[in-house]
């Protein structure tokens, strides 16, 4: 029985959940090491180990090991009377103190939590440069027209323009009968030329793919070198490739020319690319816009993974691989300066005023680094110094950028102190809905003292959530909601499930993006939806594989159908995470049940305490899945976590590993009843997934929990630091309205960038 | 002018005694790179559309022989000549000579059919095979005695901005072509452009200090330890930045004109400085492989600075009645000697770092051409002229070989650097291995 890698992962991450703060729900009886401390010692220690005025004020914070401790108590403890608390007691007492307050980890546990000094996370240093340098050349849009602008030639020149018109994708073979039949007709030689933009999805390396028999140039973000130059055509391939990195949610320029030469049989031309978690595909109509746009700099240095400990990444740590990838990401930004700065600056070389239009774009670059006007010290120090020692204009830019992007101001939030200033609510926005630096409108309405009132920053965050960057960051939330950055690998049995190719787990991603998608930018982005809906996007592919009807379907069109209604229920049923949450050749009702009771109920869970492979299905060839789990957990030491995960994931067994229906599994009938005993002592029971996703759609803790993972998420900071009375109040606000996700992001940054400012009654 | 030193010295300068220096030569970190064999380098200097050959070939053969005009500025060099006639490009296929002679004369391999048209024969895509200098770069890169920071350098001079088959004539491998870096800017960038942004951050590190213990000053106690942990990096930064390197210790970076301009007339302000700075990567130890072509196959260089206002190519068209063209094009290939010769000369005048003697003493110079002769346009007898003493030919000699394909020349290139391969390019012209009479 292989266990794929992901699902280590998974219990890997389960097991640093359990030492979550104040989430536990379970464990709830008391040990063995409580009891004795609470009898024996905290009269004088304290309950929580905090001390007493009299008799031992210090409170019992420490770092020695637990067999020190041990040792500590069983020589001296209790006062007078050390042969009291020995051998196993004075352990089982070690190890309780130990967790409950004594150790560094405990005690950062029990500190009362704060907004803590952080520095930009990774994603954030990306968007930041990426924004610092867009803002000197003008802002990317992505217009509302999808495909590309085609125009097509009757000679190899470009000259003789017969054709021009919007292709919604590019994948044409020319000659009589083509959709450009009349460039072909009677010459040898014609040529075509595409233009417009490239939408990224996702950050990463994407593969552009040209498939032509013939001559073709491509350039993507960058005009003048080309990323693909076949004009030469040279032997028998006809398929091409170039990676490039791309920042996601973002929009490149793309050009394409193609030409076919009199020797040349045929004509013939696809732009295809595998972007990151999927296959080779034809570009979709919606990657693409006939929008011109302005190249964008990517900071491509790679970067240390962030901290994500606690459930979501943040900035709370440094390290020397992070410094000096901020080191080489400052260098490959003051390269870029040094070559583009007649540009940047409006300045030509040997112009008159060339250096003082370099101050000029010195100031405006460190302002917009730094999120806020200079102080007289701060021009002084960045700005003036810098050019008073260099010897050129030139190096003087360079050594302001570098001094810059190496500055904590740059690299770190409000390091300069958390006043509610303007520029600082503007900064609080622009991470928290972009991951990115204040564009010009929040830095004229700081600047005109327009974030003042809650009002005013609801406005504005309103606004922010129509930008390309805000839908990318909620992506990649519900993204690590579904732990897809988990379910890496889904291939499964070849001999049960031959046809579940790459192709499909690909389209199934698709699929599930399309969904989520939908949801989001839908007018009411109601998130009962997302877990309820029976709604699902198919191509031609996915319809056959999952036995469904779908008229309008092709390869890369995706129609919506509904899919068995009956017992599907929204993105938690979706194939793609039925599939991702099993095993190669049965399902997961484990590992369904975890990620519907962390993810969605937000409830905490302790890794196994013991190490236990999953029993083999083949050595109990009578059982069903639900069977042997059982089995398989049916100890009491299991039981305190699966009593909860198992009936859980029960309730999905209607779904196989690759997420088909089944009515039945070993001939035997599918039994998909489940229930849940909520943190309140209610047990809600239910038969099947679409029973159970009703439920939590209606689930007051669910509710909660996705409005503390989506705080967590946008503003990186712990939500108790915001007062105990933040998530409940924007818990009841998300209800209010209607569950819109796009609104709670709006609330959750009105609330945090402007925190202790009361919203109007 | 540059400073060089031998390892020797730079251990001495270290107070390292000579007790320990057996063991401290074993540390690869110190740098100085192969100090057991000699370095060795090879350089492949590229000019287009034939030559003159009563002006270009010695009447006779051996170590007597007289340089004809084309080849008067070797004269200083004549005892480190080795000139090699009767080496013939025998590659066909498709594409006209221009581009077979450039596609194949370091390949020795076919090209692929394409879509480019020559002005005869049928038309052509890029090379099936990589070049015999990049070979050797994989060869010398894969050995760590050997290895250098980029194995090989292309420059060029005056190559237009475009790719096709006369303007590549290195690959990385079938369909692979390099483009040469023409812009001696360019170059500086790719070899000094890191060291001069280390020396920007040098230069503003203690400004960020103090921004940094001005801040530690204004955040909680509790966040101060994040800033002082990032401080300490920073610092650490500094330490490793005042560490000079290898090889800033073995040479200093060259100066370069600025604002000149990539035209015509600046042609041979442009290829000094890109010898110039192919002879400093050298003293650096960048690289011991590296290739310079001067404009491209079909290159019409207008060389109005001899007093030519005629294009290189459209002369060469030129039937060898018309003597007036013939003496034009003697002297253009005079100039294009010269640009060898004044590489010779620069590396000859270069010590050795960290061994005896100079660079020239471990290089081998390589001036070859697309074609034969440019009115015939044929690809027998294609110039190859040698100076240098990197790789044991027996020098001060002209040869005459009876119509040797020039794959046996690739292939004396690879076994004078120790690689013993059987073939390279098109087997069918390998037979008989490297030519025995160049040892």
């Amino acid at each position: 029985m292989a266990r794929s890698p992901n699902f280590r992962l998974l219990f890997a991450l389960a097991c640093v959940a359990g030492l979550l703060p104040g989430l536990s729900a379970l464990g709830a009886e008391p040990t063995r090491g409580q009891l004795v401390y609470e009898q024996k010692c905290a009269k004088c220690h304290g309950r929580q180990g905090e001390g007493t005025a009299d008799e031992h004020p210090e409170p019992l914070i420490g770092d020695k090991p637990v067999i020190d401790l041990t040792r500590v108590i069983e020589k001296t403890m209790p006062d007078g009377k050390p042969e009291e608390c020995v051998g196993d007691e004075a352990k089982a007492v070690a190890e309780y103190i130990y967790d409950a307050f004594y150790s560094p980890v405990a005690q950062a546990r029990n500190r009362p939590a704060r907004v803590e000094l952080s520095r930009l996370t990774v994603r954030q240093y990306r968007h930041a440069t990426t924004d610092l340098l867009a803002g000197f050349r003008g802002n990317s849009k992505l217009g509302d027209e999808r495909g590309l602008a085609g125009q097509y030639f009757k000679d190899r020149h470009f000259r003789d323009r017969k054709i021009e018109r919007r292709d919604a994708v590019v994948k044409l073979k020319f000659g009589a009968g083509s959709s450009a039949e009349e460039i072909s007709k009677d010459v040898e030689e014609y040529s075509a030329r595409w233009q417009g933009s490239l939408l990224a999805p996702d950050t990463g390396e994407y593969e552009i793919i040209v498939r032509t028999e013939n001559g073709m140039r491509l350039w993507l973000n960058d005009n003048e070198r080309p990323l693909m130059d076949r004009w030469v055509k040279s032997g028998s391939d006809t398929e091409f490739r170039e990676s490039i990195w791309l920042l996601g949610g973002r929009v490149y320029p793309l050009k394409l020319e193609f030409f076919k030469s009199k020797g040349e049989q045929t004509g013939s031309i696809e732009l295809a690319w595998k972007r990151p978690h999927h296959t080779d595909e034809t570009i979709a109509t919606r990657f693409l816009s006939p929008q011109n746009n302005p190249e964008l700099f990517l900071v491509t240095t790679p970067f240390p993974p962030d901290d994500r400990s606690v459930g979501y990444e943040r900035g709370t740590s440094v390290s020397k691989a992070w410094d000096a990838a901020t080191t080489d990401g400052a260098i490959q930004v003051a390269a870029f300066v040094g070559e583009h700065l007649s540009q940047l600056a409006g300045a030509k070389p040997g112009e008159a005023d060339r250096e003082k239009k370099c101050r000029e774009f010195c100031r405006k670059f460190v302002e917009r680094a730094f999120r806020h006007p200079l102080t007289d010290e701060q021009q002084a120090l960045y700005i003036n110094k810098q050019f008073e020692r260099a010897p050129d204009a030139e190096t003087a830019v360079k050594r302001v950028v570098l001094l810059t992007l190496k500055s904590p101001r740059f690299l770190y939030h409000e390091v300069d102190g958390a006043a509610n200033n303007p520029y600082h609510v503007a900064t609080r926005l622009s991470f928290g809905l972009w991951d990115s630096l204040p564009d010009d409108e929040l830095l004229r309405a700081a600047a005109a003292g327009e974030l003042a009132t809650r009002e005013q920053v609801t406005r504005q965050a309103q606004r922010m959530t129509t930008d390309l960057r805000a839908r990318a960051k909620l992506g990649v939330f519900f993204e690590q909601w579904l732990r897809l950055d988990h379910l890496i690998d889904l291939s499964k049995d070849p001999e049960q499930f031959g046809k579940f190719t790459p192709e499909i787990i690909s389209d199934l991603r698709t699929s599930l993006e399309l969904l989520i998608d939908e949801v989001l930018t839908s007018s009411d982005a109601d998130f009962r939806r997302l877990l309820t809906t029976d709604q699902f996007y198919v191509n031609a592919r996915l319809a056959e594989f999952y036995g469904v009807t779908a008229a309008d379907a092709g390869d890369v069109t995706y129609a919506t159908v509904r899919f068995e209604p009956e017992a599907r229920a929204g993105v938690l049923t979706h194939p793609y995470l039925m599939a991702g949450f099993s095993y190669t050749a049965t399902s997961s009702p484990i590992h369904r049940g975890v990620f519907v009771a962390r993810s969605v109920l937000g409830r905490a869970l302790k890794s196994p305490p013991v190490a236990a492979a999953p029993l083999a299905p083949d050595l109990h060839p009578g059982l069903t899945t639900r069977d042997r789990i059982a089995l398989q957990t049916q100890e009491e030491l299991c039981q305190s976590c699966h009593r909860l995960i198992n009936p859980l994931g029960f309730s999905f067994e209607h779904f196989d590993a690759v997420g088909r229906y089944r009515g039945e599994e070993k001939g035997k009938s599918i039994d998909a009843h489940g229930s849940y005993l909520t943190r309140t002592g209610e047990t809600h029971e239910f038969n099947g997934a679409r029973e159970m996703a009703e439920f939590l759609a209606s689930s007051e803790e669910v509710h909660t929990a996705l409005v503390e993972q989506m705080f967590h998420f946008l503003v990186k900071q712990p939500i108790r630091a915001y007062g105990p009375d933040i998530s409940p109040k924007l818990t009841r606000s998300f209800v209010e309205q209607n569950f819109n996700l796009r609104q709670l992001t709006v609330d959750i940054m009105a609330a945090s960038a402007l925190p202790n400012v009361a919203a109007k009654p | 002018m540059n400073q060089t030193r031998s390892r020797r010295k730079f251990l001495r300068d270290l107070g390292v005694g000579a007790l320990s220096l057996p063991f401290v030569l074993n540390l690869p970190s110190l740098g100085f790179a192969n100090q057991a064999a000699r370095k060795q380098r090879l350089v492949v200097i590229f000019s287009p559309n034939g030559v003159v050959p009563t002006a270009f070939w010695p009447d006779a053969a051996g170590a007597d022989f007289k340089l004809k005009a084309s080849l008067t500025p070797l004269e200083p060099f004549r005892e480190r000549t080795l000139i090699v006639h009767g080496l013939c490009d025998k590659v066909r296929g498709d594409g006209d000579n221009h581009m077979r002679g450039m596609g194949c004369l370091l390949t020795g391999t076919e090209l692929f059919p394409g879509n480019i048209q020559g002005g005869s024969h049928t038309p052509a895509g890029w090379s099936s095979g990589l070049s015999i200098d990049q070979e050797i770069k994989n060869y010398l890169q894969q050995n760590e005695a050997t290895r250098t920071r980029f194995g090989s350098l292309e420059f060029g001079v005056m190559v237009p901005d475009r790719a096709d088959t006369w303007t590549r004539m290195v690959y990385t491998g079938p369909n692979k072509p390099v483009a040469p870096i023409d812009d001696p800017y360019q170059m500086f960038n790719k070899l000094y452009g890191r060291a001069k942004d280390q020396g920007h951050l040098k230069s503003v590190l203690d400004d960020l200090q103090a921004d940094f213990a001005k801040l530690e000053t204004v955040v909680s106690a509790e966040d101060k330890q994040l800033l002082e942990d990032h401080a300490a990096f920073v610092r650490e930064m500094e330490l490793e930045l005042a560490a000079p390197r290898d090889n800033e210790l073995a040479h200093a970076e060259p100066q370069l004109d600025p604002g000149v301009k990539e035209e015509n007339d600046n042609m041979p302000r442009l290829s000094k400085m890109q010898i110039d700075l192919m002879v400093n990567s050298f003293a650096a130890d960048f690289a011991r492989i590296a290739t310079l072509q001067i404009t491209n196959s079909v290159g019409g260089a207008k060389m109005r600075w001899l007093g030519i206002d005629e294009g290189h190519h459209e002369l060469s068209h030129e039937p060898d009645s018309n003597e007036s063209a013939q003496d034009k094009l003697t002297r253009i290939n005079k100039w294009y000697c010269e640009q060898m010769a004044y590489l010779a000369n620069r590396l000859a005048e270069t010590p050795e770092p960290g061994g005896d003697g100079s660079l020239l003493d471990n290089t081998l110079i390589v001036w070859t051409n697309e074609l034969g002769k440019g009115n015939s346009h044929t690809l027998d007898n294609i110039p190859f002229v040698m100076v240098g003493g990197g790789l044991d030919f027996k020098m001060g000699r002209a040869l005459n070989l009876k119509n040797i394909p020039h794959n046996r020349l690739l292939l004396s290139f690879a076994h004078g650097f120790g690689h013993r391969i059987e073939r390279f390019g098109n087997p069918d012209f390998c037979g008989g291995g490297p030519i025995s009479e160049l040892t």
